[in-house]
């Protein structure tokens, strides 16, 4: 409220609609938000911002809704971040906790009926709202205005108490499911949040009146400070509390010993795995993994015992007590300590199952998509091969042909028939230039390293792709930087990312008729001995917006096309330790270019498929 | 109209045909032009005289089937013989729909282009 020109005085409390005020529809975007893009999830800093939520609610509950806000901005990069209450008798929600750039409004609040947190608890949906104060005018008066404003409800044993909600007040800033969801989460532990908040003025009842009571005995007899710090201790750290924490928990909660054996489970960890809370006392945490994931387990809690590290995170596989097994991804972090007795460990636990499945999914869904992409190229080149052929042969036929007509007359034609034979060897020749230089694209075993001179790479890709673009009636232009440093990596992966730059630069003009269809292959000399090829095109470019998603696997801008090409052109030149990006041209169409590092760089060693997989399980692994 | 006198052009990209096919077309009893491109062909004298064009589908710049509809719109009725390197199945379908006389793919006889050449000239005559 302090330096705030928001106060709670100027709340309308009767909830006519000004008549000149903006439709709901008007100022509501959520339908638009579900078609956003949305960010990749985060789930380290998710995590770690519940674990910090619950040893807050372990350790000061009163500051809870205030760390909750705090850490919804964090986690949703938001500009301002809060929690509205509703009032005990129903008629307005106030603004119990804001983090950000409305922190100065605390305190302030919207009526019950007239309002966007009213709109969102009247239909028990997350709103997404921009510019509110186009209908509620009250709310003109906090500043700064919002551009954007997430909301979610939530709700403590079915009734509805508040919304949990983010601020974006620059145009930039634009919410996604992703944040939807993430608020969502967050949603679900404020009502957690919510019951202790309601249970502290209970518990400081209950700890006035022990100290009352404590008082008097101290007036009986000495010694008693110790105790009643004790008792209060006690009382702070009392099971019922922590109970009470877990279970309204949508994650699983669990606490074991510096030995490992389980203490407490809530019951969406119960849930989660099968075993009852009383089960689970009789086992460590050991017992109910996979023997694969054990040192690694083993590992990260003793140095997390040795105060080595403060938290870690592990994706693990889970076996339930039906035996079957899920994928589980723990927060792990040191309880803070009670008098000296060995510190508990508390893991946050959250059911991966179906975001692994999903992920394995993907994986094969890419490889298929790649080999599909493989045969996609094969089929080309054969269709490119076969005109590169027929040219020399039809030159050879007709050369014979003529030859044996010129012989035939009276008196022969020598000088004639000599120059069509001459011709029919040079067609020979070429069309076994043809051939030598298709062993040369494919006689390479598929994984090989090699020194690659791209130069010569692309000459080869240009001559086998020359039929196809001169059909779709491209002018090419190539220019080669001379003394190009060559490259290691796989020559005929990046012969295949070549080729799919020119096909797609050459579909791209394909509706160009108003322009020449120009396109400029080029390499050149780049930083620390690396080289750069891009392929300028006059095409029909990309939107800057989109410039990300083109190597989606199903991005595409193409009616009858897969866009998988430029996906799996990216994971190969990755694979090269080099960048594949796109830039759009000054003037029609787009460029795109690869940058493959020298080779006084590492070599590289995790070209395969298997190889890459393999980092990225213990990459997460070992997070 | 004499036939041995017919003027038959090539317009076809690929150098081993414009040197290979006029000799042939000589060989067969036609007078021949080759040209690199449908651009050089219609900025050529041949272009009032050519009786008959032997024309590739695929080229730079301007294609074959483009230079087709261009002749048409010039009001000229030059009958064609598409001579292609690529193509599948249903090109020649296309070809002809589009009121090409044949479309040979490459390689191809002299049986059958002296074939289609009758064809074509006949037509011409009429």
């Amino acid at each position: 409220m302090v330096d705030s020109a928001y106060a709670e005085s100027q709340l309308p409390l009767d909830t006519a609609i000004p008549n000149l005020a903006a439709s709901l529809d008007s100022i509501v975007r959520t339908e638009e938000m579900l078609q956003r893009p949305s960010r990749p999830p985060e789930p380290e800093k998710e995590n770690s911002a519940l674990a910090a939520l619950v040893i807050a609610l372990a350790d000061s509950p009163s500051t809870i809704l205030q760390t909750l806000a705090d850490k919804v901005l964090e986690v949703l990069r938001a500009d301002s971040a809060g929690l509205s209450l509703l009032t005990k008798d129903g008629k307005r929600f106030y603004w119990a906790a804001i983090a950000g750039a409305w922190q100065p409004h605390l305190g302030g609040g919207t009526p019950r009926n007239f309002g966007p947190c009213g709109d969102v608890l009247d239909r028990n949906i997350a709103m997404l709202f921009t510019h509110w104060e186009l209908r509620y005018p009250y709310l003109g008066a906090a500043l700064p205005l919002a551009e954007e404003g997430l909301l979610v409800p939530f709700f403590v044993n079915g009734k509805s108490v508040g919304t949990i909600w983010a601020i974006a007040h620059s145009a930039e800033r634009k919410f996604d499911t992703e944040d939807l969801r993430v608020l969502q989460s967050m949603g679900r532990f404020a009502s957690a949040a919510y019951q202790t908040v309601e249970s502290i003025e209970d518990l400081k009842l209950e700890v006035a009146a022990r100290e009352k009571a404590e008082a008097s005995l101290r007036d009986l007899a000495g010694n008693l400070e110790e105790q009643v710090h004790i008792r209060t201790e006690e009382l702070r750290f009392s099971e019922d509390r922590w109970k009470r924490i877990f279970d309204n928990s949508a994650v699983g909660i669990v606490v074991v010993d510096h030995k490992g054996r389980f203490v407490m489970a809530n019951s969406a960890y119960q849930r989660m795995v099968g075993f009852t809370e009383d089960e689970l006392r009789e086992k460590t945490y050991l017992d109910v993994i996979p023997p694969d994931f054990q040192p690694l387990n083993i590992a990260l809690m003793a140095e997390l015992l040795d105060g080595r590290r403060e938290q870690f995170n592990i994706e693990k596989q889970c076996r339930c007590k039906d035996g079957h097994l899920i994928w589980v991804r723990n927060n792990v972090s040191l309880l803070p300590a009670t008098d000296g007795a060995p510190r508990n460990i508390m893991s946050i636990v959250e059911d991966i199952s179906e975001r692994k499945a999903a992920e394995e999914s993907l994986q094969h869904t890419q490889a298929r998509l790649s080999h599909a992409a493989e045969v996609a190229t094969a089929a080309e080149l054969s269709a490119s091969i076969a005109h590169e052929l027929n040219q020399p042969l039809s030159g050879i036929i007709t050369n014979a042909n003529t030859c044996l007509r010129m012989l035939d007359i009276k008196p022969p034609n020598v000088h004639g028939a000599l120059e069509t034979a001459r011709r029919t060897i040079r067609d020979g020749n070429r069309a076994s230039e043809v051939i030598r230089r298709l062993r040369a694209l494919f006689s390479k075993s598929t994984l090989a390293i090699e020194n690659v001179d791209l130069n010569e790479a692309t000459r080869e890709v240009i001559a086998l792709s020359s039929s196809r673009l001169k059909k779709d009636q491209v002018v090419l232009r190539v220019e080669l930087a001379n003394g190009l440093p060559q490259v290691t990596g796989n020559r005929v992966q990046l012969q295949q990312v070549v080729l799919n730059l020119l096909q797609n630069a050459s579909d791209a003009m394909s509706a160009v008729g108003d322009r020449p269809r120009q396109l400029v292959v080029r390499t050149e000399r780049d930083e620390d001995d690396g080289v750069r090829l891009s392929v300028q095109d006059t095409g029909v470019g990309f939107d800057p917006a989109a410039a990300t998603q083109l190597f989606d696997a199903f991005y595409t801008t193409k009616n009858d096309g897969m866009g998988v090409g430029l996906s799996v052109s990216r994971s190969i030149i990755e694979g090269h330790r080099g960048r594949l990006w796109a830039t759009p041209n000054d003037g029609p169409g787009a460029t795109f270019s690869f940058y493959i590092p020298g080779r006084s760089k590492d070599v590289p060693s995790d070209l395969s498929r298997a190889a890459r997989t393999f980092a990225q399980d213990s990459a997460a692994r070992n997070s | 109209m004499m036939l041995g006198h017919s003027l038959v052009s090539v317009v076809d990209d690929d150098v081993s045909v414009r040197e290979s096919l006029p000799d042939l077309l000589r060989e067969l009893g036609y007078a021949a032009a080759a040209f690199s491109s449908a651009e050089e062909f219609l900025a050529s004298d041949s272009i009032g005289q050519t009786e008959c064009l032997l024309l590739d589908i695929a080229m730079p710049g301007i294609s074959g089937p483009d230079l087709h509809s261009e002749l048409t719109l010039q009001g000229r009725n030059i009958p064609v013989i598409y001579i292609t390197g690529g193509g599948d199945q249903t090109t020649r379908a296309r070809m002809l729909k589009r009121g090409a006389v044949e479309c040979l793919r490459k390689p191809f006889s002299d049986e059958a282009l002296l074939k289609a050449l009758n064809v074509a000239l006949q037509e011409a005559e009429r």
